[in-house]
């Protein structure tokens, strides 16, 4: 640093000193540059209109996975301490890559993820999450009594989904998502959540049958 | 390391791909059976978006919006004072080539480049020859010199493609950070090692930056436990002096080092981290070296209850070789810090959290003195010992008071309090007002202390200029006040006002008349009154094009206490601009191009030359990056900085022999794997 050279010593003398020698110079460049900038910025206010970008799936994906971390399966739900944590998809996938890019190379409690598509119920193989998509609304009863009492934490975003028997549903209001959790359906899967999963959700029981 | 490798460019390239391969190609065999390492993404992907999100609590997750305008998801930004977070992809798309330019990117921060490789760098004012009232932390580990108690920013680098975000807060911080934390603090963090996995590689050159490579691996040592080494090499070419003549400030430099993290979501998690560098210089007087390395661990713990404790502990030391000219001499100065800290986060209740800590530093520093610079004793061992405890009080849901002081001992003026009171009202989910008052001090450095320039004349006229063993603590009493909104969608925007009250600062006085008036000595003889404004503003303007627009006005009125006697006339804290204004743009265009331009103007500086008025005039320039993702994992990027005008000062008294600071352009090409 300059200073550590010399304080107050061999700096220039007193007599170069000029401070009106190259005192804004004028220079086109700038003025052309200020236009630029100008025209840039009212393009973007005409042209300014909603482009929206969905971070519907996106967010999802990383709320499955942030249950896989505040859940705890029965050791029979595995079929060895090493299997995976499987995440299903019943009917359409409305996720693309992201569910995979999410859970790629992560792990909870040293177990790794896998990814399953089920097309229709009887699909289901051996499954620790499961989220039921928007297209087997029809059928959510049927496929609620099939798991009931299955170790899978089941997911969805059909309306009212938790309060007809689902373990978690995700309602989206004011453009943000929101949990609730039924801790009934919980209880017949054998599954146990922590209470900081359980703090930020609304819960309700299961309906009377 | 033997700084002379150095030397040659290509051997330093060689050497940094050696050190950062190495051990990859070792490790990613043994690894290989497992997982294969997840490619780097191209940035503002889905994944760059996922891995926000994986970052945040549930809580946060359910606070982001399910459709947005914006590109990349924002987690909750509330802290009550003058904050700006850079973020890697920010300085990324910025083209900046070292931490100086990126934080260029802070509008809250006076940068100004002093030549090819010094910068002034201050918040709030008092950008001075020796700034000192600035804390700067990379990962927790400060980097000011207790030499002067400023910082060397030719040491401070990193690979900048690796650094997760700089945040950037103007204002006091002494109440969390301790001394030195006067008029701001840059806070560095580097990403965690599990995001910096697989091969990166970077070259290119240019017109000033003329070469320059890095490289970095990141890998899995077992589960759970991920690292990366990396490392890296540029030279800067002479800038150039006023009349024209080469500036012959040439440098070079390189560095490597790794990090090793374990799995950040369980409940203990450790850091391994360290660094080494060395670089030499070009100055008038010769060749300035510098060298240095640093190993720091730490390990958080996350207790039930949402409490949190971590303990950190580092090993620093640098090394610096400054020559002088007429009478030759040189000065060597070699620093040794060792530094522990604790710090524990709770709630008490349903409206008190809670954090306190405590630290311990020992720093020994060494000086093979000029004989026309002295600093005594030439072996200065220092002790510091901190403790702080803050309390975050919930008033009412939207309500929230801040409390805490911290309380410090150093050897030269013993005890020190900074203590802080903050208001934050959340006046709707989008909207938040914040203001508070803090006092910080700035502890006495060894320039201040121990400075020793004789004049080789007999006694009692040996000495010219002195340090004063009875310098005391420079203070500032701060108020701020702040407001940050969300407005609608697409806007978002802050502005900080504040008005600071400093005591001591540090003036030079006469001796006596008798002994014509030698020796200057150092004193406590300023106060000042400083007061500004700092707005910035976001404006998403299309889902592929960002605006950023930022204004600081600062007003310093720096003078002499009655009875007190400045032979700088009360000029030589400053060299300020009054107003400076900044305009980015960021779009993102078809075929994969990006296409990034950034102006700035600074005012007038007024600077000092032994109580003589000086000034820098004000400037307007443009930088500009058009970049170019050929495929996934590999991208060209041209750079312009300084377009406008072929040399510019930014720095320094005028005259025939003041630096300026050319037009420089230069191309890069990045791989990731």
């Amino acid at each position: 640093m300059e200073i550590l050279s010399s304080p107050n010593q061999n700096r220039p003398a007193r007599e170069t000193f000029n401070p009106l020698s190259n005192f804004r110079e004028r220079r086109p460049a700038r003025f052309f540059i200020f236009c630029l900038w100008l025209a840039l910025f009212y393009l973007g206010l005409n042209e300014a209109r909603s482009q929206n970008f969905s971070r519907e799936y996106p967010l999802k994906a990383v709320f499955l996975f942030n249950f896989a971390q505040f859940t705890i399966w029965p050791a029979n739900a595995f079929a060895s301490p090493d299997s995976p944590i499987v995440i299903g998809i019943l009917g359409d996938d409305p996720f693309g890559d992201v569910l995979e890019e999410t859970v790629d190379n992560e792990q909870v409690n040293g177990r790794k993820f896998r990814v399953e598509r089920y097309p229709h119920l009887e699909d289901i193989k051996n499954c620790q999450i499961l989220f039921i998509s928007h297209s087997e609304t029809s059928h959510l009863d049927k496929i609620i009594k099939a798991l009931k009492d299955k170790p899978i934490l089941t997911v969805s975003g059909i309306e009212n989904a938790a309060n007809r028997g689902v373990c978690i549903s995700f309602i989206t209001e004011n453009n943000k998502i929101r949990l609730r959790i039924n801790t009934d359906s919980l209880k017949l899967a054998n599954l146990t959540v922590s209470s900081k999963l359980l703090r930020v959700s609304e819960i309700t029981p299961l309906p009377a049958p | 390391m033997e700084i002379s490798m150095y030397r040659n460019k290509w051997l330093g390239l060689l050497l940094g791909l050696f050190i950062a391969l190495a051990p990859g190609i070792k490790a990613a065999d043994l690894t290989s059976s497992q997982t294969a390492p997840a490619p780097s993404e191209p940035p503002k992907t889905n994944s760059e978006v996922l891995t926000t999100y994986k970052k945040m609590s549930l809580e946060e997750l359910m606070n982001q919006d399910v459709t947005s305008v914006s590109k990349q998801p924002e987690p909750l930004r509330e802290a009550s004072a003058a904050i700006q977070v850079i973020t890697g992809d920010e300085i990324r798309r910025s083209g900046a080539s070292s931490i100086p330019e990126a934080l260029r990117l802070a509008d809250n921060l006076d940068v100004a480049q002093v030549n090819s490789h010094d910068w002034a760098i201050s918040a709030r004012g008092f950008n001075a020859n020796l700034a000192n009232k600035l804390l700067v932390l990379i990962d927790g580990r400060a980097v000011y010199t207790p030499l002067y108690g400023g910082v060397l920013w030719n040491m401070q680098d990193y690979l900048l493609e690796d650094i997760d975000r700089i945040e950037v807060i103007s204002g006091p911080g002494g109440t969390l950070w301790g001394a030195n934390a006067v008029n701001g603090v840059i806070n560095i963090t580097t990403k965690n090692a599990k995001d910096t996995q697989g091969l990166y590689l970077e070259a290119g050159g240019g017109t000033e930056l003329q070469d320059f490579t890095g490289v970095r691996y990141g890998g899995m040592l077992t589960s759970n436990v991920y690292y990366r080494v990396y490392g890296k090499y540029f030279n800067l070419d002479d800038e150039i002096l006023t009349d024209g003549k080469n500036a012959s400030d040439a440098s070079e430099k390189g560095q490597g080092g790794f990090r090793i993290d374990t799995e950040p979501s369980l409940p203990n998690v450790f850091t391994v981290q360290g660094d080494i560098y060395t670089g030499n210089e070009d100055i008038a007087a010769g060749d300035e070296r510098i060298g240095g390395g640093n190993v720091l661990g730490r390990w958080t713990h996350a207790m039930s209850g949402g409490s949190d404790m971590s303990l950190q502990a580092y090993y620093d030391r640098t090394h610096l070789t400054y020559p002088y000219g007429a009478p030759l001499g040189t000065l060597t100065d070699d620093l040794s810090t060792y530094d522990l800290d604790f710090q524990h986060n709770f709630s008490l209740g349903q409206r008190n959290n809670i954090v306190w800590g405590l630290g311990y530093r020992f720093t020994q520093e060494v000086e093979n003195n000029a004989h026309q610079v002295l600093f005594l004793p030439a072996t200065l061992n220092h002790n510091l010992f901190s403790g702080f405890v803050q309390d975050e009080i919930k008033l009412f849901e939207n309500l929230f008071f801040t409390l805490g002081s911290k309380l410090e001992h150093n050897d030269y003026t013993g005890f020190e309090v900074e203590p802080s009171a903050r208001l934050q009202w959340n006046v709707t989910s989008k909207q938040m007002l914040w203001t508070a008052v803090s006092r910080a001090v700035r502890t006495p450095s060894r320039f201040d202390h121990d400075l020793n320039i004789p004049t080789f004349l007999p006694p009692p006229y040996q000495t010219f200029q002195s340090g004063n063993p009875d310098f005391e603590s420079e203070t500032v009493i701060a108020y701020e006040l702040g407001y940050r909104a969300q407005l609608g969608s697409k806007i978002s925007s802050s502005i900080s006002t504040f008005y600071n009250d400093y005591d001591d600062l540090r003036s030079l006085s006469p001796g006596s008349a008798a002994d014509f008036f030698l020796p200057h000595e150092f004193a406590n003889g300023l106060k000042a009154d400083t007061y500004g404004v700092e707005i910035s503003a976001d404006y998403q303007i299309l889902h592929w094009w960002r605006l950023h627009g930022g204004y600081d006005w600062l007003k310093e009125d720096i003078y002499v206490k009655s009875g007190q006697t400045d032979m700088n006339n009360a000029l030589d804290e400053t060299a300020d601009p009054q107003n400076q204004v900044f305009l980015r743009s960021s779009m993102d265009l078809p075929f994969n191009l990006a296409l990034d331009l950034d102006s700035r103007w600074i005012d007038i500086l007024h600077n000092d030359n032994n109580g003589v008025p000086g000034t820098v005039p004000s400037y307007f320039e443009l930088g500009a990056r058009l970049a170019w993702r050929a495929t996934k994992n590999l991208e060209f990027s041209i750079v312009g900085q300084n377009l406008l005008q072929d040399q510019h000062p930014e720095y320094g008294f005028p005259g025939p022999t003041r630096e300026e600071i050319q037009r420089s352009i230069y191309g890069k090409v990045a791989w990731r794997f």
